[in-house]
């Protein structure tokens, strides 16, 4: 029996060892380091809250913050009608239910750097997607050439990508729901819009909470699509809080204040994913 | 056609108007998601020239195969490919291992801080790199880590998310049937190995679809820490390529595509386990 629990913990250990290291290290290492200045080069010097002081005057933060804010709810809402939407139609006998499942799933596929450099091209002035537009008689718009759009282009495919990955998870989640109670409802002679309303958004009530948080929590890290389509521009009109962190401390070599951004970060993202580990945590217990 | 063949087929449609509005709406749907792939595709099989001519030229003719070799020319693409896939298949490799290891580690024994041990793993998934990206980088660099291999791979090889979705699938595994192995006298190991790994085959290839797709598509990480051409990935690679031959569409769409076959293979070879990677991400198994 003994033998056994050494077992058990020495096959955890690597796991353990690796995450210490490179995960909550690094953590109680940023903490420290947005206290201090530090350039890589002179030893960090102690400065207290002086970095956070700073980042809350500095407009290119602010920016940054706002910039972040946008993208996240306008990327997070929409994508919860449309991947319900989808959810809800595939959970159905459809002809060619699979094709069509894979068709609308194919953006998950897609890596982001990929999806950037493409959706770039597609983008331009005189590019795929501005030529559909003047079939609609709409003008040209020029997409990522303007502040006042950049950020929304790159919100759209942010869109276009999370959409299938949250109508999966959407799909298992209806997939649970017991056909029992459709049956019912429909001898009592429920219309579609009350099944919704009354059965299917009650029950599915979990797995929404967890597409928001997880949605969320993707968001608010996005990084390679605006660095690559647009490097924050025009008129850091798309520079993301991640890609903020990137130029700091690998572009003007500032640690400090980067790690204050990094734990400033962290603050954000935590709310939510502490959400996220309770749903995991709180399945445990009604299991 | 006679009239009650028709209002046959009128009340057939009547009857089926639901799965009709949702089968073409799907349709609608399909085009805006696919629409991407194909213009990649055609466009990386166009001259520059007719690159943007109107109308729109669904199907070059003729292809332009040129596009492809150019690329592979200008960069080293082959080298970068092969990089990418040293990384991912190792990192998957590791989270195969570790995570299996430590989830069976958490549901099949007990020892004190069993409970403790959980949780920390469980909280690392509040620490993004996007976090952590900062510090990590010192700590690599005090490693020597910085462009190689390890640097890519070795902070990744286990994973909060995948330790937690193995444990899960691992409770239902029946502890009865390891303790009569262990009777007949098999070594942990060998009941590791021989027993509890085929029992989580659904979950493994579920978890190696997801890590791969993730390694795969790992861009800020690379950009951090490497800076030698021999050593650089595919999306590092590709990017690299986008800032300095911006407009040579054909080749930039000619590398995309590149950078997407092997996601669209694994996809479709093995589609129920990518469908089954990502729905697992959101509910219990």
């Amino acid at each position: 029996m003994a033998r056994q629990a050494a077992f058990g913990r020495l096959i955890i250990l690597p796991t353990l060892a690796i995450l210490f290291i490179f995960r909550f290290l690094p953590m109680l290492q940023a903490i420290y380091l947005s206290f201090t200045r530090y350039d890589l080069v002179h030893a960090p010097r102690f400065i207290g809250v002086a970095n956070f002081i700073d980042l809350m005057r500095d407009p290119l933060f602010l920016n940054a913050v706002r910039v972040s804010f946008t993208y996240v709810t306008c990327s997070v809402i929409p994508v919860l009608p449309l991947s319900l939407g989808l959810a809800i139609l595939f959970n159905r006998s459809l002809v060619l239910k699979n094709m069509l499942r894979s068709a609308v799933f194919m953006p998950v596929v897609m890596p982001a750097v990929v999806m950037a450099v493409v959706w770039t091209f597609m983008y331009e002035q005189d590019g795929v997607i501005n030529t559909i537009l003047g079939w609609l008689n709409i003008d040209p718009v020029p997409w990522l050439r303007s502040s006042a759009t950049a950020l929304w282009a790159v919100i759209l495919i942010g869109i276009w990508r999370a959409t299938p990955y949250y109508m999966v998870i959407f799909l298992a989640g209806l997939q649970a729901i017991p056909g029992d109670y459709y049956a019912a409802a429909r001898i009592d002679g429920a219309n579609a819009w009350q099944v919704f309303r009354h059965i299917t958004l009650p029950l599915i009530r979990p797995t929404t909470l967890l597409v928001i948080v997880m949605n969320v929590i993707v968001a608010i890290k996005v990084f390679a699509v605006p660095t690559i389509m647009t490097q924050g521009g025009p008129a850091d009109s798309t520079r993301v809080l991640p890609l903020f962190i990137y130029q700091t401390a690998f572009e003007f070599f500032d640690m400090g204040h980067a790690a204050a951004m990094s734990v400033f970060l962290f603050a954000a993202v935590m709310a939510f994913s502490f959400i996220q580990v309770r749903i995991f945590t709180q399945r445990e217990d009604s299991q | 056609m006679t009239t009650r063949a028709r209002k046959g087929r009128l009340g057939w449609l009547r009857r089926r108007r639901g799965a009709c509005l949702a089968f073409a709406t799907l349709v609608g749907v399909s085009v805006i998601t696919l629409l991407p792939f194909y213009w990649m595709f055609s466009s990386s099989l166009r001259t520059m020239d007719t690159m943007f001519s109107l109308p729109i030229q669904w199907i070059p003719n003729p292809p332009n195969w040129g596009s492809y070799l150019r690329a592979w020319h200008a960069q080293d693409f082959g080298r970068y490919f092969v990089n990418s896939a040293v990384v991912s298949v190792s990192i998957t490799i590791g989270n195969l291992l570790l995570c299996s290891l430590a989830g069976y580690s958490l549901t099949k024994f007990s020892y004190r801080w069993r409970g403790t041990a959980f949780i920390l793993i469980l909280s690392t998934m509040m620490l993004p790199l996007e976090v952590t990206m900062v510090p990590l980088f010192l700590i690599i660099k005090r490693l020597d880590w910085l462009n190689s291999y390890q640097g890519l791979v070795v902070p990744f090889l286990v994973d909060g998310f995948g330790v937690f979705l193995m444990r899960q699938y691992m409770l239902s595994i029946p502890t009865d049937l390891l303790n009569a192995a262990r009777i007949d006298g098999a070594s942990e190991f060998r009941i590791f190995w021989m027993i509890v790994v085929p029992l989580s085959k659904p979950a493994l290839v579920a978890l190696a679809v997801f890590t791969f797709r993730e390694a795969w598509d790992m861009y800020i990480w690379p950009l951090i820490i490497i800076t030698r051409d021999s050593l650089r990935t595919l999306p590092l690679g590709i990017s690299l390529f986008m800032s300095s031959y911006g407009t040579a569409w054909d080749q930039l769409m000619a590398v995309a595509v590149l950078g997407t076959l092997p996601m669209i293979l694994l996809f479709f070879f093995l589609q129920r386990a990518f469908i089954q990677g990502i729905a697992s991400t959101g509910i219990k198994e």
